[in-house]
């Protein structure tokens, strides 16, 4: 269970991203963060494995204090929660093995993983991996030789990786063409429903969030505007979130 | 007078720009003052010749027209304005820089040695036995000039129309009994011992025996300095080659296998070296590194003020600086080349930690990696490649400025180059220039290979 109790971060050039947030997620559950451009969703995400260190508030994890953790103790942490980025944040020069192994970081030995010297069970567990999400066979290939909807999948191989507990996703898909973003979401979907990991991802397409989401919380201005069922934002809300101008483009 | 146009024109007549000045345009009357201030000091001061004068003319014409056109409303021509001041300019760089067409055309055959000598690179010679056939001839003559024959080894024979007479005079050979075209070569021994070369119609070059193993031929007897009253022998000489061996290596060439290695050592010396202290350098000198900390901003700028000095001093220069302190030599090559290939590659480098992509960091950092793994994965692999293609290129740069460096006696190949151009050997400079163009060549495919391949 994740809790986020009165979260607020601010910039360094004194931009209030995120004010006095607070909100739960339950194992299990598949909560989509939504909100217009500048709302706050990436740095909330970034909060929760502290790649940004948020200004006041505290996040806990399964009870375990994150904000307060020292960097051992974050790094056990941030070993159990995966995250997939929108630009996928491969390394480009390197095999699509090697970014699909460096998910297994966190539980490797200093030596023997700068020395790159896997464990059989470790490069097996990657080409299982790569073979769920299906291009086991650009193993060998260099990231930047594979397409978006490539690429995509091996940062969701890197954080599946980690067998985490917890996924974030910033705009995972937003980068990539509609039918392979549903296709991308789909895996997402999969990790939820067949190995009970928790899922929060930030969308910017109302309707990829309604098909995917079991909660959806909607940011705006750093704040809260909406925490709840997807069924429920009806014109009204949705204006709310947008603003008055916006119109609803859903997916097909 | 009432035209202002003409009125403006007079101004500038007397002072260039003046006219121009007054109609308005200031920044342009200025601009043309200056310009032609700065002309007619350079034409006074350089004592330049009568063309100069002319372009100055040109130019003081143009700038007249000039004023006459805007006094009068029309649309100037600055183009043509600015040709016509440049014009001067052209004239006067010309003559500093000594431009001579028609040496550059008519001394074309000075050229001449140098090109024979990179035709015929001196990498391979056989060794030559030259069997001799000799007469005396005598200067002046004694008595009565006479015909005479003398015999050749293996049963040949030459006869002399008259084995006496004065420089200049028409001398007739002939032979028998040589080996059916065979190449011969005429030597002249005067009574000190110094040889040199017969020419033959003129010519220098040696003559070849008939298909029946005979010659005629005519020569001219050599301006060698004589006494009328006493008759010295000299010795007309027939050498042919008895015998040659295959060809072989020639020392010189050996001599250029080594400096060549000797130059590519000192470059591979020079770029490791210098890549090395390199590092450093990059990591202070790598602004996304260093921001934040005030201490650290102040290495940046330190790393950054030094690679920039070394950077701006020419190796070549460096070079005469280390010869003084280390003595000739390869070594003095290897400082200067470090000096300059720490300033380069730091430079590099550190364009290329600052280029890195933050995103996988923060991606690997997101999975629980430590500080070194993060480096590991995320850092190293991204800087490694291109610093390895630069330091590459680097090699390839510094095999290049070691073949110069050694003209200032910094070692290598260069050394020995310029040498033999002071020497005029000419065959041998030939050998050492193509040895160097191989070298450079292979290097830079090799390194062109590199970078397609890691950038
Ligand atoms: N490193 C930073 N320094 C200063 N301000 C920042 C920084 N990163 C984000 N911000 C600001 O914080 C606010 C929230 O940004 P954030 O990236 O979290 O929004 P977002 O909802 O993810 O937007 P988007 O949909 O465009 O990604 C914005 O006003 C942004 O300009
Ligand atoms: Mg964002």
């Amino acid at each position: 269970m994740l809790e986020v109790i009165n979260v607020s971060k601010v910039y360094d050039d004194g931009t209030r991203a995120l004010n006095n947030v607070s909100f739960t997620v339950e194992d299990g559950e598949f909560l989509v963060l939504i909100g217009l451009s500048g709302s706050g969703k990436s740095t909330m995400l970034r909060c929760i494995n502290r790649l940004i260190d948020p200004t006041e508030g505290r996040i806990l994890y399964n009870g375990q204090d994150i904000t307060n953790a020292d960097p051992r103790e974050l790094r056990q942490i941030r070993r159990q929660i995966g995250m997939v980025f929108q630009h996928f944040n491969l390394v480009k020069r390197s095999s699509v093995l090697r970014n699909v192994l460096s998910g297994r970081l966190g539980y490797t030995n200093t030596l023997s993983s700068v020395l790159g010297l896997w464990s059989a069970e470790d490069k097996q567990k990657a080409m299982e991996n790569l073979r769920l999400v299906g291009i086991e066979n650009k193993a060998n290939n260099r990231a930047d030789e594979l397409s978006g909807g490539q690429q995509q999948r091996v940062g969701i191989a890197r954080a599946m990786m980690q067998e985490p507990t917890l996924m974030l996703a910033d705009e995972p898909v937003a980068s990539l063409d509609p039918a392979l973003a549903d296709s991308v979401m789909r895996y997402f979907e999969k990790l939820n429903q067949e190995r009970g990991t928790s899922v929060i991802c930030s969308l910017h397409v109302l309707g990829l969030a309604r098909r995917y989401a079991t909660r959806i919380i909607a940011l705006k201005a750093g704040e809260v505007v909406y925490n709840g069922d997807p069924d429920l934002i009806d014109d009204v809300r949705f204006r709310e979130i947008y603003g008055d101008e916006a119109v609803e483009h859903s997916l097909r | 007078m009432s035209n202002p146009a003409a009125l403006a024109a007079l101004f500038s007549l007397i002072l260039p720009g003046a006219g121009q000045i007054r109609s308005g345009h200031r920044s342009r009357g200025l601009i043309i003052l200056v310009i032609t201030l700065i002309i007619v000091g350079l034409v006074l001061w350089l004592n330049l010749s009568p063309a100069s004068w002319l372009g100055l003319a040109v130019a003081w014409a143009a700038n007249v027209w000039d004023a006459w056109l805007i006094a009068g409303g029309q649309r100037p021509k600055t183009a043509l304005l600015a040709l016509a001041l440049a014009l001067p300019i052209y004239v006067i760089g010309w003559q500093v820089t000594n431009i001579d067409l028609v040496r550059f055309f008519t001394s074309a055959n000075r050229a001449a040695p140098v090109v024979r000598g990179l035709l015929r690179p001196d990498f391979f010679a056989r060794e030559i036995d030259y069997g001799i056939a000799g007469n005396d001839f005598y200067l002046p003559c004694p008595a009565p000039a006479d015909a005479e024959s003398s015999a050749a080894p293996n049963g040949a024979t030459v006869t002399i129309s008259q084995n006496c007479g004065l420089p200049g005079e028409t001398v007739q050979l002939t032979g028998q009994g040589f080996d059916p075209n065979q190449t011969l070569q005429l030597w002249w021994t005067n009574p000190v011992g110094a040889e040199s070369r017969v020419r033959i119609f003129g010519e220098f070059e040696p003559f070849q025996v008939d298909e029946n193993g005979g010659f005629q031929t005519e020569i001219t007897v050599p301006n060698q300095r004589y006494e009328a009253d006493n008759p010295r022998a000299h010795s007309l000489e027939l050498r042919y080659i008895a015998s040659q061996s295959s060809y072989q290596v020639t020392e010189n060439a050996r001599l250029v296998a080594s400096r060549i290695g000797e130059t590519i050592a000192q470059a591979l010396m020079a770029t490791f070296v210098g890549a090395l202290l390199a590092m450093p350098f990059s990591l202070f000198g790598a602004r996304n590194l260093m921001a934040g900390n005030p201490a650290l901003k102040v290495l940046y700028y330190i790393s950054r003020t030094v690679m920039n000095v070394l950077r701006s001093v020419e190796p070549l220069i460096m070079a005469i600086v280390f010869v003084v302190w280390v003595g000739l030599g390869p070594f003095a090559g290897v400082l200067a080349l470090t000096m300059h290939t720490i300033a380069a590659l730091g430079k590099l480098y550190s364009e290329s930690i600052e280029s890195i992509d933050v995103g996988p960091i923060e991606a690997i950092r997101a999975t629980g990696a430590n500080q070194f793994q993060i480096i590991a994965y995320g850092v190293l692999p991204q800087v490694i490649p291109p610093w390895i293609a630069f330091t590459v290129f680097r090699w390839d740069i510094n095999v290049r400025m070691s073949t110069i460096i050694g003209f200032v006696g910094g070692g290598g190949i260069g050394f020995l180059l310029a040498q033999w151009i002071r020497l005029s050997e000419y065959r041998a400079a030939g050998a050492a220039i193509w040895a160097i163009a191989v070298v450079v060549i292979i290097l830079d495919l090799i390194s062109a290979r590199v970078r397609e391949r890691l950038i």
